[in-house]
């Protein structure tokens, strides 16, 4: 797992914010399926070479928002049914709109046109794809 | 009770401060990086907390107890690596460990030979035929053995290559994963510190100038750049407390210690980026530096 994590000194959020979404992103698109172990707190301390507390405050809060799943004696795992992320879901989509609207009004766009553009890229992306995008 | 205190810490050279009444404290558990520039005093500093040097004025406190009174006492239970490996040349690293198991009550004989193994630095070769990273490995290896409350690493990776920096910080790692040893660093890489450091502290012409948690000195501190056409715009940062604007090419820039996004003039077209603790130690010891005597 820890060649598919990265730890970015320039982003402003703290490192085990990094790694708690970097986890949570892996968890969300398969790369860490339902029942994987995931690396020791030390491990994955050592692989990125970051303060084990730092690693171990990240896995407390996944374990407690039931992505983890901590198993006595055996290790950390992806829990059996991770929660359906909605909260965070809308979260991300109210940011990502408006990192858009910012660069839209930056660059002296109208509404109409920030729109317009919007539509043009969804169709571009799900032109011939299944409609199936739901999650 | 906190492993290391110190209270308004002096020490003069003749006429010249090296060290003005710092004060500072490392909490239990806590990994704390003391940074600053050659000369800022952090070897005045680092000295007085193990023993070596009697401050002017004010005291150190190792575990609880004043380190230039108590030292034989305390340092059994503080693991120090040295920024000078030293030792008898002609002195193999497990004979070093025999020498220090009779000076230590809790001595890990078997984890030294684990670490040198991981180092790949053998038992048996003198000292004084290692390289200078291969000797401080060995001080680390010492260090960690006697199962100290408290380590004092003073600049544990100065010289050293990218490889053996990084077995040193995984060294540490798990130490600190095993047994969450207090750990207190001096150090030039400030990458490292960045990722392993907790707490830190600036030292600037023998002052601290900054101490907190990594996490809120990161959060607090930005880099705002504009357009040079809205050069007016920095001064509308006065109350995100700037500590250094510069100019580049087409742009201004200014480094702030108070960002809040809320108070940022939208029509001045601001941009934002975070910044390394290395761009922080910059922007804050480049400021004193020149408003300095």
């Amino acid at each position: 797992m820890a060649p598919l994590l990265r730890i970015d000194s320039r982003d402003a959020r703290p490192i085990w914010r990094q790694i708690e979404e970097g986890v949570q992103h892996l968890v969300a698109r398969g790369a860490l399926p339902a029942g994987a172990v995931v690396p020791s707190v030390r491990d994955l301390a050592r692989d990125l070479q970051v303060n084990p507390a730092t690693v171990s405050k990240a896995y407390q809060r996944l374990t407690d928002a039931g992505v983890l799943t901590v198993r006595r004696g055996e290790g950390t795992f992806v829990a059996a049914a991770p929660p359906p992320p909605e909260a965070r879901r809308e979260d991300r989509l109210h940011d990502e709109a408006a990192r858009y609207a910012s660069v839209a009004i930056t660059l002296g766009a109208t509404r109409e046109e920030a729109l317009s553009t919007f539509e043009t890229a969804w169709r571009s992306l799900t032109d011939g794809a299944a409609e199936g995008e739901a999650g | 009770m906190n492993p290391i205190a110190l209270e308004g810490l002096t020490v003069r050279y003749g006429a010249r401060l090296a060290l003005d009444q710092v004060s500072l404290a490392v909490p239990e558990g806590a990994v704390y990086a003391l940074l600053g520039r050659n000369g800022a005093g952090k070897s005045s500093l680092v000295r007085c907390l193990l023993g070596e040097q009697k401050p002017t004025s004010g005291r150190a406190l190792l575990l609880g107890r004043d380190v230039w009174s108590e030292r034989a006492a305390i340092l059994s239970e503080v693991g120090v690596v040295p920024e000078e490996p030293d030792a008898p040349p002609s002195m193999t690293a497990r004979r070093l460990s025999r020498f220090c198991s009779r000076l230590y009550p809790r001595w890990d004989a078997a984890g030294i030979e684990a670490r040198l193994k991981r180092f790949g630095v053998s038992p048996d070769t003198p000292f004084g035929k290692l390289s200078k990273g291969q000797k401080g490995q060995v001080m680390l290896s010492l260090a960690l053995a006697g199962t100290p409350r408290l380590l004092v690493l003073d600049d544990p990776t100065l010289g050293l290559d990218a490889v053996a920096r990084k077995a040193v910080f995984e060294e540490l790692i798990g130490e600190l994963a095993d047994r969450g040893t207090t750990v207190f660093l001096t150090t030039h890489d400030l990458a490292g510190a960045e990722r392993i450091a907790d707490r830190v502290a600036v030292l600037s012409q023998g002052r601290v100038v900054l101490e907190e948690e990594m996490e809120t000195l990161k959060q607090r501190f930005r880099r705002i750049s504009f357009p040079n056409s809205r050069k007016e715009a920095v001064a509308r940062l006065e109350t995100l407390a700037p500590v250094a604007v510069a100019s580049r090419g087409w742009e201004v820039e200014a480094v702030v210690s108070r960002y809040d996004e809320e108070r940022l003039v939208r029509e001045d077209e601001p941009e934002v980026s975070a910044l390394t603790l290395e761009e922080i130690f910059i922007a804050v010891t480049g400021a004193a530096g020149e408003t300095g005597p």
